[in-house]
């Protein structure tokens, strides 16, 4: 069954129900309401991305398949084999949004999930980025979850296309998207490459995304989105923190020290940035360096004060020991 | 069976080691994830996710079909967030799979449509 264009016959029935049951549907789709009255600005009023390319699903797939069509469009090739090996889960015969967000970090980009409006959607798709949405297309309380792909949009028709199931670039109402979108709480993702920021990035999510990579194990892909964070939000202590964390992992202690002398410029009190430069610096041999970073972080109080004081000890530890040889 | 004795065996760890602090912190680098931030967790909690949460889902994945090394791997790219959020809720959060019974849902979503297009 396909999505009809409105015929009259529908637009009565329509009508009826709607007043019958629903009463005020502004105050049920209150995106699509702001969407209409407000038109958010510098927002292109045509998008569609070609180079998106339909994946065409019928087997519960959508889930990787979305992820196929998502990553393709940021210039990754993943087999859908592989994408279901990666998120599919037999036994729900779907696929969950942790796994989701987290299936893109395994091939070298950052799942970032959007903020719950319909409004940043079309800016990441204005911004040449397909966007993975989750739908519900049951009747309450039977829920029948379905990821499908925007890749465009009209907006003066209020329309926003779409890759779902069977059906590539289908055209769907701002207000239905918003109908079947809204119960999984506007739930909404896209897979950048790490040099790309979204356009739609805020700080703490994207860090904590970033975050995510590193935590998953892909340290290239994490130390060049660091970056890409820390090129926006110079001020960041997390993704200073991440970034040499990523540089010490690797063994690349002078990069790692370089950005946390950086940090410690910007936040001189920070205890989490000096214990690890004084670690750095001493994993160098530096020890006589350390021992004075270390000494102006807390080591009384605050969250950090154990850590402070075994880095202290430490450092101590090996300067005897140097001295001993 | 087995799996309720596992799962007593879970809980009786869980009270154990938020009721004796342990102390495991040493010399190293502070980690990113103990960075303040919304979904901050600290040392312990994080040490309890490793040990018995992450173990966890990749037990229910398997049980729901997924095999144990590709279960693994799964649960490792997942954040400690992550896997807090399916450790009690695999059953029960959204899978999205097809659309393939929409009937209603579309016929409710014209209906709104079609009074969205008269307002």
């Amino acid at each position: 069954m396909s999505l009809p264009r409105c015929s009259n016959a529908h637009r009565l029935v329509g009508v009826v129900v709607c007043a019958l049951l629903l009463g005020g549907c502004s105050m049920m789709l209150p995106q699509t309401t702001a969407l209409q009255d407000n038109r958010p600005a510098r927002l292109p009023d045509q998008v569609r991305l070609g180079k998106v390319p339909f994946v065409a699903q019928d087997d519960n797939l959508c889930g990787p398949a979305s992820l196929k069509m998502v990553l393709a469009g940021a210039g990754t090739d993943a087999t859908l084999d592989e994408l279901k090996r990666e998120v599919f889960i037999p036994g729900r015969q779907g696929s969950l949004q942790a796994e989701m967000l987290a299936a893109p970090r395994r091939h070298g980009l950052v799942g970032y999930q959007l903020k719950p409006q319909l409004e940043d959607v079309l800016r990441e798709v204005a911004a040449g980025t397909p966007v993975i949405v989750l739908q519900d297309y049951g009747v309450w309380p039977v829920s029948v979850w379905h990821y499908a792909v925007v890749i465009g949009y009209d907006y003066p028709r209020h329309r926003v296309i779409l890759h779902t199931g069977l059906k590539p670039a289908m055209e769907m109402p701002f207000a239905v998207l918003e109908y079947l979108w809204k119960q999984s709480s506007y739930w909404a993702m896209v897979a950048e490459p790490p040099d790309r920021l979204p356009a739609t990035a805020t700080e703490t999510r994207y860090v904590e995304a970033v975050a995510a990579v590193e935590k998953a194990g892909n340290l290239d892909a994490a130390r060049v989105a660091y970056q890409t964070a820390l090129a926006r939000w110079p001020d960041d202590v997390k993704a200073a923190v991440g970034l040499a964390n990523v540089h010490h992992e690797r063994g690349e202690l002078k990069q790692a020290e370089a950005v946390l002398r950086a940090a410690v410029e910007r936040h001189p009190d920070s205890a989490i940035l000096l214990n690890n430069l004084a670690q750095t610096l001493s994993d160098m041999g530096r020890n006589t360096e350390a021992l004075a970073v270390i000494d102006r972080a807390p080591a009384v109080g605050g969250d950090f004060a154990d850590a402070v004081r075994q880095t202290r000890d430490q450092i101590l530890e090996r300067t005897r020991s140097a001295a001993a040889r | 069976m087995n799996a309720t004795i596992m799962k007593i065996i879970g809980r009786l760890l869980v009270v154990s080691m938020f009721a004796l602090p342990f102390q495991t912190v040493q010399a190293a680098m502070i980690g990113t994830d103990q960075v303040a931030s919304a979904a901050g967790a600290g040392v312990q909690r994080a040490n309890l996710i490793n040990t018995v949460a992450r173990p966890d889902v990749a037990r229910q994945l398997q049980a729901l079909g997924v095999d144990a090394t590709t279960a693994k791997e799964r649960v490792a790219a997942m954040t400690d967030a992550e896997v807090q959020s399916l450790a009690n809720n695999i059953n029960a959060l959204p899978a999205g799979a097809n659309n393939a019974a929409w009937g209603w849902a579309l016929v409710i979503a014209l209906a709104i449509w079609a009074w969205y297009s008269y307002r």
